[in-house]
């Protein structure tokens, strides 16, 4: 089945879905869009649709490759008809398959809203008066300008559209800043990892400062409980990847910066590759794994990294400069992912993420106009209930030195830590100890199945020698997050029989909820 | 005995219920201070999860513990 076309007949959508069928997939999502008996308040009684379709095919087909690729979906298609139509036919039909149902989803309302956007076909609407008018879909009247906004990189202020051109005077004015300082921000590069709570200031104020390439790297989709926090986004974004709709964001901002989007999570495969490129790193993630990857990847490569996070209430601020203090200086014993929740799971007020990026991008505008920054050797502690500031000064440990960090340890790779889904039911009888590393409430919701001893996270990691070292261990949680921590640590502690359950007991019922 | 003053935050300020308080105690380190308070407000945090700092200064938990000082327990954070 093509990827897209067009068809000048009705739409079987009994074929259309067989032809996607495909035994590795749990789940199928489709969107029909029917012809409907109004438009604009006028009664609307049939319509008809046109196309170039060569330009409209080709992209088409590149709409559902990207939608393939972003939400690694295994199949998807889309048929648009041309033609006349009546009321209640069915004028487009999009299709996704994939192992499960979130992707599947994602990728659909992906594929339907480019397909309305870049696509270039038109609609005569016939009116119940008799009269008719043609109608654009949305935004296709200028689809060759959009997608040569997006492929390219305007690398100058006069690129864009807009007629009226950034100003920074009430920077510029600033003794710090000046011309030569606004020309170090036009020079500078800064990579964010994490668009998020703390990523939406720091992105925002950076374009509107001028800062001359920016980086963007996130993986996740927004979702509606993202908003309250994450004031770069719209409720109509949901569903779609936030590193690209934070790029189109910023795009408006300042078209004048470079913007580039990685829809991708850092990863100690990808961040080095990446950060290359860039001259300062900011930490806006919600994890420790990705804070000290970042951390550590500054410090490999010689760069200034300005990391953040928050916690209720509270926040923490460090900058990282080369030869200097590293995270790993302050917490020597890598923490693990799980020892205390993140937004998701402790909640948070959006101010409060809002304030840590602030401060963020405050320091990052200092780093790069050469201004004091009194983050630097040290951990910023900010309690924004009672507004005290705490800054606890750090030196260097000694392991840390001539640029590089000697506690960087030597990483163990995920897939060397994590076992399958399916290596659960035969692990008791393969000689596994199984051990859930859940809270009581966690356990009395959803009990593990089979045979299995419970061991808290933190006693876990507290204590891991409480374990036999020379024993077989399959560790499960909720996600896999905690257990592939814990994992880690009793890998460290001389256990080399410790291993995470992949995905945890969400993966183990794809069948149920999780398809 | 000696009195100083305790700072929690995040995590260890929810389970402590409070974010100071002057404590008399006659813990000769930091490590022995804070064993102390883990085991009165039933902290859940192990000291190799923790950094602490004494009069503004990350300090080691071998540090003694001195009249007056103000000892910050500093959990990680995550979220963003």
């Amino acid at each position: 089945m093509a990827l897209f076309e067009f068809s000048d007949r009705p739409l079987e959508v009994g074929r259309l879905r067989a032809a996607l069928e495909d035994p590795s997939c749990g789940g199928f999502s489709s969107f029909e869009g029917w012809v409907r008996d109004h438009n604009d308040g006028r009664a609307v009684d049939r319509l008809e649709y046109e196309t170039y379709a060569e330009l409209a095919v080709k992209e088409g087909e590149r709409i559902v490759k990207e939608a393939i690729e972003r939400f690694a979906v295994r199949r998807a298609a889309c048929v648009h008809r041309v033609g006349a139509l009546g009321l209640g036919e069915l004028a487009v039909w999009v299709g996704v398959a994939s192992a499960h149902r979130g992707e599947a989803f994602a990728a659909c309302r992906y594929i339907i809203d480019e397909v309305k956007h870049r696509v270039p076909i038109w609609k005569k609407e016939h009116y119940a008066d008799g009269d008719s008018g043609w109608v654009n879909c949305e935004r296709c009247a200028a689809p060759i300008e959009a997608d040569a906004h997006h492929a390219a990189h305007p690398g100058h202020a006069d690129a864009g559209t807009a007629a009226v051109q950034s100003d920074y005077s009430r920077q510029t004015v600033l003794a710090e800043v000046g011309e030569r300082g606004q020309a170090r921000l036009r020079a500078a590069r800064v990579l964010v990892i994490g668009a998020g709570g703390l990523g939406a200031p720091v992105l925002g104020y950076l374009a509107g400062a001028g800062v001359g390439t920016v980086g963007i790297m996130d993986a996740d989709l927004l979702e509606p409980s993202n908003l309250h926090r994450q004031t770069l986004y719209a409720l109509a974004d949901v569903g779609r990847p936030k590193a690209l709709l934070a790029a189109d964001r910023i795009r408006a901002l300042n078209p004048g910066v470079d913007v580039r989007a990685y829809v991708e999570r850092a990863e100690p495969g990808n961040l080095a590759a990446i950060a290359a490129s860039y001259e300062i790193l900011v930490d806006c993630s919600d994890n420790f794994s990705t804070r000290f990857l970042v951390s550590d990847v500054a410090v490999r490569l010689g760069l200034s990294a300005v990391l953040a996070s928050v916690y209720q209430y509270e926040g923490q601020l460090q900058v990282v400069r080369p030869g200097g203090v590293c995270l790993r200086c302050l917490w020597p014993d890598a923490t693990a992912d799980g020892v205390v929740g993140n937004c998701a799971e402790a909640g948070v007020l959006g101010p409060v993420p809002g304030v840590l990026g602030s401060l963020q991008a405050l320091e990052v505008m200092k780093l790069i106009l050469g201004m004091p920054t009194p983050a630097a050797e040290a951990l910023v502690l900010i309690d924004l209930r009672t507004l005290e500031t705490r800054r606890i000064g750090a030196r260097r440990a000694a392991a840390c030195g001539g640029g590089h960090c000697a506690r960087l340890p030597a990483a163990v790779p995920a897939e060397d830590l994590e076992l399958p889904v399916a290596a659960l039911a035969s692990a008791f009888a393969e000689g596994y100890t199984v051990i859930d590393v859940r809270d009581a409430r966690e356990r009395a919701e959803a009990p593990a199945p089979g045979p299995h001893r419970h061991v808290p996270f933190d006693r876990l990691l507290e204590e891991p020698t409480q374990l036999a070292a020379s024993g077989r261990y399959l560790i499960l949680c909720a996600r896999g997050q905690r257990s592939k921590a814990a994992a880690a640590a009793l890998r460290r502690a001389g256990i080399k029989g410790a291993w995470s359950l992949r995905g945890g007991l969400a993966a183990v019922d794809p069948g149920g909820k999780s398809a | 005995m000696s009195v100083v003053e305790v700072q929690y935050y995040a995590v260890l300020r929810e389970q402590a219920g409070l974010s100071h308080e002057r404590v008399t105690t006659s813990a000769p380190t930091v490590a022995a201070l804070y064993e102390e308070l883990r085991a009165r407000h039933g902290l859940s945090l192990g000291r190799a999860q923790l950094r602490v700092a004494i009069d503004g200064e990350f300090a080691d938990w071998g540090a003694a513990l001195a009249e007056g000082a103000r000892v910050v327990f500093i959990p990680p954070v995550a979220g963003g």
